[in-house]
This record gives structure tokens, C-alpha cells and sequence, in this order.
């Protein structure tokens, strides 16, 4: 399953290079969006069993105070 | 959180872990048998505990400070190991839950030696199969049961009797130097390609874990890439399951039925994995290293991925590709393949002269490809009581009824 995971942060998040999702061998994607009124965003695009286990591997991204949104993505 | 949702965490606990605290375990106690063991009874202790006291902040610390834990106990009761007691017993009391982030690079070198030890030589191919899938997959053994279409009893059997034969035959656990290197690599890539084509041809029946193997069999190939970027056939197994991944959902029509390379809807190919699979193929060629058999099949499906449109195909380069996969690892299949693709670029006479000088092997007696392609090549240079011959003979060798009536029905047309 394919979940896209939002983070969006009032500062430059360079935990967004999202280096445990690769090595983990999840990681399909990542980039930065546009900054917007609330602060840095950026996305991961990630290939996991299920969404317990996109919560868990995001959880364990040390990440400043911010805002994390998980959604599966709908049709792969 | 309620204990339903508690063992669905537990579960991904454990995929996400099992792996890390099995090799960590190993390096300590050098056997991959005894390691897998106590981390089992890690995860017994977690399902146990929390589901009344909560799930730790960092489980995975959590799982690997029990397992070692337990390790402590097994050995303390064997006098002769207790140096490794000592070993073990101060790596405990350092590896707090809040000190895990540290070890994550030593795990990398654990992790490694953990896929060249279940993958290794000495074992039969099912048993490095179910031992990869147990250890690095973290699937259950009913789960690779259903995969594989056997009983639990089978899969459970298989993995004893592999971890068995690990530590009769004294396998070290570590990275192979040298010579070895290769041959051990090739064992390992082997492996996850064999994982990833069963998921792959099962493209009938509704078991859902079967395309969950060709998502596990790429996981590990693209971890395997991680800690191994300086190997070329890494990056090119991984560019092949890459682009072969990415035509799943055009492979089948909407009975189920299989839907050639060539007459795919091309739309619904995957093209963030066509993507990926491009640039894993870059990386491969960056390294300078000789073309290995992954990398070749890799550029082959790569030529197939960047026509937009069948007619655009690059069909001399596939050729010329075949006639270097024919060198590394040949066989008749190969010849046969690179027939088509000659076919495709020079025409059906250029295809025809290569299939009846590859006729009179033994290995493709019997295979129902050979009549089905020649009668192909008959057709097209208008000798249609040839091909009509060599329709009937293959539909008489196939075992796929869909296939029969297929070949039948170009018989008839002839």
C-alpha cells in the first residue's frame, strides 16, 4: 500500500531528506512543496504493509514540532 | 488503545525490527538459529506486555534490549560462553531504549550479514527462500505458507531444517571478502528474484500475499542497494523488479486473462517505478562493472519502458542486448528471445534463421514456445502450411488451456 505522509513545520525540516525510509527500502518518493501561510511543507510518498506500519516508520523520524498527515494513496 | 489495534502495532513493530534484532543477536552469539529464537521471544514478551502497559516509546529498542536480555539468560546457563555473557551483558546496559538511534550504523554491516547467511550456498533454494522471507521479511511462517501454497507444517520444517544446516555447516556470520564475494552475491540477488517472480506470476487467484511477495522481494532489493551501492548487479536486479513492477496492473485484461508486453495499455503502467527502475539502471552503469545477467535483463525491460508506444521499441538495441545476456548466461531460451527481437528489428527471415538453428536443442524440446514463434515467423513470410503445422504442434504442448485455444484458433486462421 501507498501512503503519502504531509509534514508541514514553521521551520526548514532536513529530516525530510528522509534517509531511515530509504534505508529501510520504503521511501518511493520526497520532496519539498511551496511554502505556504503555515510554514515549511514537504511529502514523503512511501510503500508499506499497512497504515500501522506508515505510523510507526514516521514515528520514528525524529522531527521538530510539526504538523504529520498520513493518507493511502488511492489507486496504485 | 485498545489490544486489537495493540497487536496490529506489534505486527508492524516486528516487520519494521525483526530483522535489525536478529542480526544484532547474531553478531553476538554467531548463530542466526538461536538469535531468531530470542527474538521470537522478544515479540512474545510484547504481545504479552503491551497490551496492558502500553507500547514503549521506542519499541524497537524495546524488542532488541529484551531479546538480548534473553540471550543473557540462554548463555549464562552454558558455562564455556562466558566471555560472550560478559559481551552481551555489557552491550545491555548500554543499549537503552533512548541510545537506539546509535547503533543504527553497525546494525547496516548486521543486516548485511544476515542476507548473505540465509542466503547462503549450502542451503537448498526453498529453504534460503523461506529463511530470507522469515528473517529480513519478517513474515510469519503461515504467511509464507500461504505464499508458497504449502502447509505451515512444510514452512516450519524447512526453517528448522535450514537453521539446522547453518550451524552444523559453522557458517560464519559476517560479510564475504574476495572471490566469495561474488558468488555469495549472486546467491543473495538469486534469492530475492526468485521471492519476487513468485509474487509476480501470480496473477491469478485472489491471494493477496502473493503480490505482497514481489513488494517484500523489492523492499529488500532496494535495502540490499542501500548497503551495498558499489555493486552493480544490486542496482540492476533492483532496476529490473523496478520496471517489471510497474506493468502489474496492465499484465491482466478484465477476465484475468495475461496481456502481452506489446499489446499492454501502456497508461496504466507504473511510471513512478518505471522512474526508479530508469535511475537504479544509471547507477548500475555509473559503477564501470562488467554487464552482469540482472543488469542486461534490466536494459532490456528499460528498452521496452521508455517507448511510449510499442511501435517505438528499440528493437536492434534488444537484439544486440540478447546476443550480451547470450554470452553471460546462455541458453536456448535466450537464443529464443533474441530470435523474436531479430524478427522485430531485421524481419521474420533474420528471426527464422536463428530459431531453426536453435531447433535441434534438447532443452527446448517439448517447449511449446518454439512451434508457437516459428508458425509466428511462417505466417508473416507467407508460408501458411508451415505455420499451420507448427500452431497445431505447440498448441499440442501446452499445458495452459487459455494458451491452446489461443494457438488453435491461429491454426484455423491459417
Amino acid at each position: 500500500m501507498r501512503f503519502m505522509v504531509f509534514v508541514r513545520s514553521p521551520s526548514p525540516l532536513a529530516a525530510l531528506h528522509g534517509d531511515a525510509l530509504r534505508h529501510a527500502g520504503v521511501l518511493l518518493d520526497a520532496g519539498d512543496l511551496v511554502p505556504g501561510a503555515c510554514g515549511v511543507s514537504g511529502y514523503w510518498l512511501i510503500d508499506v504493509r499497512d497504515h500501522e506500519e506508515a505510523v510507526e516508520r514516521v514515528k520514528r523520524i525524529g522531527l521538530p514540532a510539526c504538523v504529520v498527515e498520513i493518507r493511502q494513496v488511492a489507486v496504485v | 488503545m485498545g489490544a486489537t489495534s495493540v497487536h496490529r502495532t506489534v505486527d508492524a513493530v516486528w516487520r519494521m525490527e525483526s530483522a535489525k534484532v536478529i542480526a544484532a543477536l547474531a553478531r553476538y552469539v554467531r548463530d542466526v538459529g538461536l538469535a531468531e529464537e530470542m527474538a521470537q521471544d522478544a515479540l512474545v514478551q510484547a504481545l504479552e506486555q503491551w497490551p496492558e502497559q502500553g507500547v514503549p516509546r521506542n519499541p524497537g529498542a524495546w524488542l532488541m534490549t529484551t531479546a538480548k536480555r534473553r540471550a543473557v539468560d540462554q548463555i549464562r546457563r552454558r558455562e564455556n560462553f562466558a566471555r560472550k555473557v560478559e559481551e552481551i551483558g555489557r552491550d545491555v546496559q548500554e543499549t537503552t531504549p533512548d541510545a537506539a538511534e546509535g547503533i543504527e550504523d553497525e546494525i547496516g554491516d548486521d543486516l548485511l550479514s544476515l542476507m548473505f547467511t540465509a542466503c547462503h550456498p549450502v542451503l537448498g533454494t526453498e529453504a534460503r527462500v523461506a529463511l530470507t522471507l522469515k528473517m529480513l521479511g519478517g513474515l510469519k511462517t503461515e504467511e509464507i505458507a500461504r505464499a508458497f501454497l504449502v502447509s505451515d507444517a512444510t514452512v516450519a520444517q524447512r526453517i528448522v531444517r535450514a537453521k539446522k544446516t547453518l550451524a552444523d555447516a559453522g557458517v560464519p556470520f559476517e560479510v564475504p571478502e574476495g572471490p566469495e564475494l561474488a558468488s555469495r552475491l549472486a546467491s543473495v540477488l538469486e534469492v530475492l528474484y526468485l521471492i519476487f517472480n513468485e509474487g509476480y506470476s501470480a496473477t491469478q487467484g485472489d491471494d493477496w500475499l502473493r503480490p505482497e511477495l514481489c513488494a517484500e522481494a523489492l523492499r529488500l532489493g532496494r535495502v540490499l542497494a542501500e548497503l551495498a551501492p558499489k555493486e552493480a548487479e544490486v542496482h540492476g536486479l533492483v532496476a529490473l523488479m523496478e520496471i517489471q513492477a510497474s506493468r502489474t496492473r496492465a499484465r491482466t485484461g478484465p477476465g484475468g486473462e495475461p496481456v502481452l508486453l506489446l499489446e499492454q495499455d501502456r497508461g496504466k503502467w507504473d511510471w513512478l517505478l518505471i522512474g526508479r527502475g530508469l535511475k537504479a539502471l544509471e547507477r548500475a552503469e555509473a559503477l564501470n562493472q562488467p554487464p552482469g545477467p540482472y543488469y542486461v535483463q534490466a536494459a532490456l525491460a528499460a528498452c521496452h519502458a521508455r517507448a511510449r508506444k510499442a511501435e517505438d521499441t528499440d528493437w536492434q538495441r534488444i537484439a544486440a542486448l540478447y546476443q550480451v545476456l547470450a554470452g553471460i548466461s546462455p541458453s536456448p531460451i535466450v537464443e529464443l528471445n533474441r530470435a523474436v527481437a531479430l524478427s522485430m528489428a531485421f524481419g521474420p527471415a533474420a528471426g527464422l534463421a536463428l530459431v531453426d538453428e536453435i531447433a535441434g536443442e534438447k532443452a527446448l524440446q517439448g517447449y511449446h514456445l518454439l512451434p508457437s514463434v516459428r508458425g509466428d515467423f511462417l505466417v508473416k513470410l507467407g508460408r501458411t502450411a508451415e505455420a499451420k503445422a507448427e500452431f497445431e504442434k505447440a498448441a499440442s504442448l501446452t499445458r495452459n488451456e487459455r494458451e491452446r485455444t489461443l494457438l488453435l484458433e491461429r491454426a484455423a486462421s491459417c
